[in-house]
């Protein structure tokens, strides 16, 4: 409460310091020390707003930190206008002790009325010189944030405040502090850089935080406006770092380095936003900027609890170079001259009053008689003011100090000041004398012409004439006198009006008085019953006027804190504001890493890849005839291998690991077991790797914004072209939802699916078994299959029960399983999943392609070696000629639509494309696969290589980008009429073919029956002999 | 260096009899619960010793679902052995196997070497198909009969060397369609076994 008290009785002496200034030199001073001039203002609004109810942490004493920190303020301001070497005062001490007195002697009978002219425009002479001193920090104090600030710190018994000085380095943006400015080891840094700021509204006055990742660092600034002004450079100055372009090592990156002016205009743009959380605080001077570093240490109240015991090492260096400091330039760094004399200019300040109303008494000339006693009062007034500002307790400080240069100087002005006064009063005697001196003449004048007259008679007429006079005087006088018994009456009946109006307003006066009690106890019953039950007993009125008095105290705290809470929250948004965008900018710098990391990383892949390839080649080359160098590549090949687990377990897993399962859960690396082919999968992986990682930014990142873009969803040439590029796999869902629907919405009723299901349930499809024996087989190697705890195998069953009923005809093909397993994955919903595949099956593909005879299935096959032939006739010679019969893979391709073939991204890619265009893009990939890998089957001279190498090509296909650009453009022509030509055409031939089977079969069986019960065939005879084990 | 001699040999048989796994396991020497079925065919080669030859085993696995049986003689043609698969606790299975057989013997090559091999024989506690039955029906077309595990690896590489056995040893005047012989070295495939 004491705080309290002082705060108020500062705020009380800082406003009259203000007002006491006239006007004019007020005005001269705000254009001098405006800054200062505001810096009290909003010292003042704080520490308004920063009282603090006593019950809070911290509220102890919240306002004596304002007081002391605000009012040095000026003090210091002055001091460094002084120390900047204006100091004319400067005089001998005798002539101090002479200006001293004059005032005292000054009892001379001279009033000074155009004194007060002179003194207004002392100050004036002031300006120029003291905003040279102001300008030069001003200047440098953006470059260089240092300033003493108070440290939090230290452990157990000495814990508590320690004035630290501290500086920031622009170069390594750490925040660096030593115990004074003169130190030349800093006791410790702040990383600024990883910093974030805070302050707390119910923390002491001026307190701040910076945390970084390893500390909490607790400041605590003179003022709420010096930290303010703090957290803002600080803010600045990290933001400034984070923007700056980086070092040159770190990244020479062009593209990054010619991002730096664009970068500096988002700064400048982006601090005018700033503005709008929290207005640039002023410099707050003298408490920070080198002129700081002039100022002493602040005082402690224990110099060794300054001394930082956590860096003593430090200390002692610091304390050793300022030893060694202090013997060159003694005195230059605290220059207690400078500081001392600064004082002098606030007795001045406090005289300026006193001029003006000194001025109105001495006009009046009637009163020139006597000057004696106006200017006694003035020197009184003089005197008097003089202790007014001895008593300040800050002055006294100082003034004991060195009270000689500053008295010297006052006693010097009031000397000028008594002077002009004895001036103006004598001038004024001087025109009183002349008046009386003509009065006197024409006195002279009259008696002599009385004196003149010749005879008794003409005396007498002038005695006469002057008798006549004089009774009339004395008739007017008389005239005189009754008009003013007049005005007596009529003064008198005045004042009885004047009695009556009074009573009455008196009267008026007590019925206010006993309303405005009768509306208090009112509306103080109103409260009570607002705050009480109504049936508990009203409190007695003295208790309920405490109750709002304190009420109003409460709110006064509240409204306090409210004011506080603000500042805080201001300030907390633009904390927000820049983290976040400093949080960005990060973010920015980690995603081009990123991305460059993962350029690294699929080069690495690659150049693994190729390495491994290499080591194959190698192998197959050497064979087996040098044992040492088949030995020595087999080493090699196995390191190459065992290189995945400990990579995986290193640094790149926590960049993009190569994860052993995809975003759909299938296995990204196929477990072969035969070495030759485990190594072959690693070259795949590492290809596939390599592309995604590459894909991903380039290809993948305009994608998602195309698809992002595209609102409804309704068939156009873009949508099919951005379909064959692939779906996003945000999108996906919804597209293939839409897809379906497109095909199926003739079949689609309401209820449809779980009818089905019902009817799946009450009666079994012959079907049922076989999709029992495969559902656990589906995928194997994707996890969403294999995971016992997976709904998947459930929701497939009933999808693939549900169709059996769908289409009885076809009930269950091996391979729905597949393409529903597909759907439900993309879909991730049993009713969709069930209706795409009735897309798929019922009117994408051809009738019969998964009947009892898959005729259509086989007829496919032939229209896509008629197509292969015609786009592809070097391969198909090539096949030919080792006769390797490419059905074997291709009819898997078409049953399944490649589910079994492709790396999970291109499957779906070709299913995006596969959904919206039909079994054209089937062909177009199936050929395109070829295609694809044209030159490698080229180079293989063997069948069965072919073989082999068929069986798993289609899974080291990993660029979707070629692949598609294969299927869609090397491809074209690829009119629909031929695709239907060849079918029907394969169509009506195969049935022929089957039919004939049919005939030879019964022939056959004709020719059995006629043969009778003989061994059928004359070679098992022989088998028979050797079969025994 | 040994003569290799390339036999071309099918699997037949009912679905999820365990043809695939069979191959794998003989193949590979691995055994998975869940192999995808077979859709089309799978291809895969393994050489063993026979004698003073070697056998490559140039292996067509086949899909089991009746309706890819219309595909089946893409891959038994041409065969120099067949091996017919069917699983010991499922008498459908063996029905299967037996129509198989039958239409081998009506389509097949002529001097196909036919196995049966009745897998899944780590289950025999819950059979339903008798070795008896097996073994009498075996004898009945002259052909090899073998209970296998491909889980617990039992029989599977007798099964091939059984095979291996019936085939008829190489003889320049025959040459008919017990597939094409070839004099080679060895390549990549046959590391393993020599």
């Amino acid at each position: 409460m004491a705080d309290r008290h002082g705060g108020k009785a500062g705020r009380r002496r800082g406003g009259r310091s203000r007002q006491g200034a006239c006007p004019g030199c007020r005005e001269v001073r705000m254009g001098v020390a405006s800054s200062r001039y505001w810096a009290f203002h909003q010292g003042d609004a704080h520490t308004a707003a920063s009282r603090v109810p006593p019950s809070s942490p911290g509220g102890g004493s919240p306002l004596a930190l304002p007081l002391s920190g605000k009012l040095p303020l000026g003090r210091y301001h002055l001091s460094f206008r002084d120390l900047t070497g204006v100091g004319p005062q400067t005089s001998s001490p005798s002539t101090m002790e002479s200006t001293q007195e004059k005032p005292a002697e000054s009892s001379s009978p001279v009033p000074g009325s155009e004194e007060p002219a002179g003194l207004a425009r002392d100050p004036e002479v002031l300006p120029p010189k003291e905003s040279e001193g102001c300008a030069r920090p001003l200047e440098t104090a953006p470059k260089k944030i240092c300033g003493y600030l108070s440290k939090f710190g230290g452990k157990g018994p000495i814990r508590g405040w320690k004035s630290r000085w501290f500086f920031y380095d622009e170069r390594k943006c750490h925040l660096y502090y030593s115990r004074t400015a003169q130190d030349a080891n800093p006791l410790d840094s702040i990383d600024l850089s990883s910093a974030v700021f805070d302050c707390k509204a119910d923390a002491e006055e001026g307190t701040f935080e910076i945390k970084t990742p390893s500390r909490i660092i607790t400041l605590k600034a003179a003022t709420k406006q010096a930290m303010l002004y703090w957290l803002q450079q600080l803010q600045m100055k990290r933001w400034e770092f984070h923007n700056s372009p980086p070092a040159p090592p770190a990244v020479p990156d062009a593209a990054l380095a010619g991002n730096g002016p664009a970068l500096r205009l988002e700064l400048e743009q982006e601090e005018a936003e700033l503005e709008e959380f929290l207005c640039p605080v002023k410099t707050p001077t003298g408490l920070v900027g080198m002129a700081a570093a002039l100022q002493p240490v602040p005082a402690m109240p224990l110099a060794l609890q300054n001394i930082s015991l956590k860096h003593l090492g430090t200390e002692i260096q610091n304390t050793m170079y300022n030893i060694r400091g202090n013997k060159q330039t003694q005195g230059t760094g605290h220059r207690p001259s400078g500081e001392d004399s600064s004082p002098s200019e606030e007795p001045q300040r406090e005289e300026q009053p006193s001029p003006p109303d000194l001025s109105a008494p001495g006009k009046d000339p009637a009163d020139s008689p006597k000057p004696t006693p106006k200017s006694s009062l003035t020197a009184n007034l003089i005197q008097k003011a003089k202790r007014q500002s001895n008593t300040f307790p800050l002055f006294t400080e100082g003034l004991t100090r060195n009270r000689t240069a500053q008295e010297k100087v006052l006693a010097l002005e009031q000397q000028v000041l008594m002077l002009t006064k004895e001036l103006k009063a004598q001038k004024e005697l001087v025109k009183i004398l002349h008046k009386a001196l003509e009065a006197a003449q024409q006195e002279k004048r009259v008696s002599s012409a009385y004196l003149a007259a010749a005879e008794d008679k003409d005396r007498l007429e002038l005695v006469r004439h002057k008798v006549r006079q004089i009774a009339e005087l004395g008739r007017r006088v008389e005239a005189l006198e009754q008009e003013r018994e007049s005005l007596v009456q009529t003064a008198s009946l005045r004042e009885q009006q004047v009695q009556e109006l009074r009573q009455h307003v008196q009267l008026l006066l007590d019925k206010n008085q006993a309303k405005q009690e009768v509306i208090q106890k009112l509306s103080e019953k109103v409260t009570q019953d607002f705050m009480h039950p109504p049936n508990q007993t009203p409190a007695p009125p003295d208790a309920a006027d405490r109750d709002l008095l304190s009420q109003q105290e409460k709110m006064e705290h509240l409204k306090d804190d409210m004011e506080a809470y603000r500042t805080q929250n201001r300030f907390l948004n633009s904390e927000i504001h820049q983290v976040t965008r400093i949080w960005r900018k990060v973010a920015e710098k980690e995603r081009a890493l990123l991305m460059k990391c993962a350029y690294l990383q699929a080069k690495n892949c690659q150049v693994e890849s190729k390495y491994l390839a290499g080591l194959r080649r190698l192998q197959e080359a050497v064979g087996v005839k040098a044992g040492e160098c088949s030995e020595l590549l087999r080493q090699l090949i196995q390191e190459a291998l065992q290189w995945e687990a400990s990579e995986a377990s290193a640094d790149s897993a926590v960049l993009s690991p190569i994860s052993e399962y995809d975003e759909y859960g299938f296995l990204t690396v196929p477990n072969y077991e035969v070495e030759d082919l485990r190594l072959l999968a690693k070259i795949q992986v590492l290809e596939v790797h390599s592309h995604h990682l590459l894909a991903h930014e380039a290809v993948e990142q305009p994608l998602r914004e195309r698809w992002a873009a595209l609102g409804e969803l309704a068939p156009s040439a873009e949508i099919k072209q951005l379909l064959r590029a692939g779906v996003p796999r945000e999108h996906r869902p919804r597209v293939w939802k839409w897809l379906v629907r497109l095909r199926v919405q003739h079949l689609q009723g309401p209820g449809r699916y779980q009818e089905l299901l019902s009817r799946s349930q009450a009666c079994k499809h012959p079907a049922a078994r076989q999709i029992e024996l495969d559902l656990n087989r589906t995928f194997p190697s994707n996890k969403h299959f294999t995971c016992p705890a997976s709904s998947f195998p459930d929701r497939l069953r009933r999808v693939l029960l549900a169709f059996s009923w769908q289409n009885p005809a076809i009930g269950y093909c091996q391979g729905l399983n597949r393409l529903a397993a597909i759907a439900l994955l993309v879909l991730d919903e049993e009713e969709s999943a069930f209706w795409c595949l009735v897309a798929i099956v019922e009117t994408i593909m051809p009738a019969d392609y998964y009947s009892k005879t898959l005729l259509a299935s086989q007829v496919d096959q032939r229209v896509l070696q008629d197509l292969l032939s015609e786009k592809l006739p070097k391969l198909m010679a090539h096949l030919g000629q080792h006769r390797v019969d490419l059905s074997f893979v291709t009819f898997n391709w078409l049953l399944v639509v490649f589910a079994d073939s492709l790396i999970s991204n291109i499957l779906l890619q070709v299913w995006d494309a596969f959904l919206y265009e039909g079994t054209k893009v089937v062909f177009r990939y199936a050929l395109a696969i070829f295609k694809y890998n044209e030159e490698e089957i080229l180079r293989l001279q063997d069948g069965l290589e072919i073989y082999q190498y068929l069986r798993f090509f289609t899974k080291t296909i990993c660029n979707s980008r070629k692949l598609m650009n294969i299927a869609f453009n090397d491809m074209n022509p690829f009119p629909m009429k031929q695709l239907r030509q060849l079918r029907m055409a394969h169509r009506e031939r195969l049935e022929a073919e089957l039919h004939e089977l049919e005939q030879l079969k019964a022939e056959y069986l004709e020719t059995r029956a006629a043969q009778g019960p003989a061994v059928p065939e004359g070679c098992t005879s022989e088998d028979e002999g050797e079969a025994e084990p | 260096m040994m003569a290799i001699r390339e036999l071309k040999v099918c699997l037949l048989g009912d679905t999820g009899v365990g043809k695939s796994s069979i191959v794998c396991r003989f193949v590979q020497d691995h055994f998975d619960h869940n192999i995808s079925p077979t859709i089309g065919a799978s291809f895969m080669t393994k050489t063993v010793p026979c004698g003073n030859e070697l056998h490559k085993f140039l292996i067509w696995d086949t899909a089991g679902q009746e309706r890819f049986h219309s595909l089946a003689p893409m891959y038994y043609r041409g065969s120099a052995a067949a091996v017919i698969v069917y699983d010991i606790t499922k008498q459908d299975s063996f029905h299967t196997l037996k129509k198989w057989v039958k239409e081998l013997k009506e389509h097949g090559p002529e001097n196909i070497v036919m196995a049966i091999a009745g897998n899944k024989c780590d289950l025999s506690d819950i059979r339903e198909v008798p070795l008896k039955d097996a073994k009498e029906y075996a004898e009945s077309i002259g052909a090899v009969v073998v209970e296998t595990s491909a889980k617990n690896a039992i029989n599977v590489e007798e099964l091939f060397q059984g095979i291996s056995r019936q085939i008829p040893p190489l003889d320049p005047h025959e040459n008919g369609n017990n597939g094409t012989i070839k004099l080679k070295p060895t390549s990549q495939a046959g590391r393993r076994c020599c």
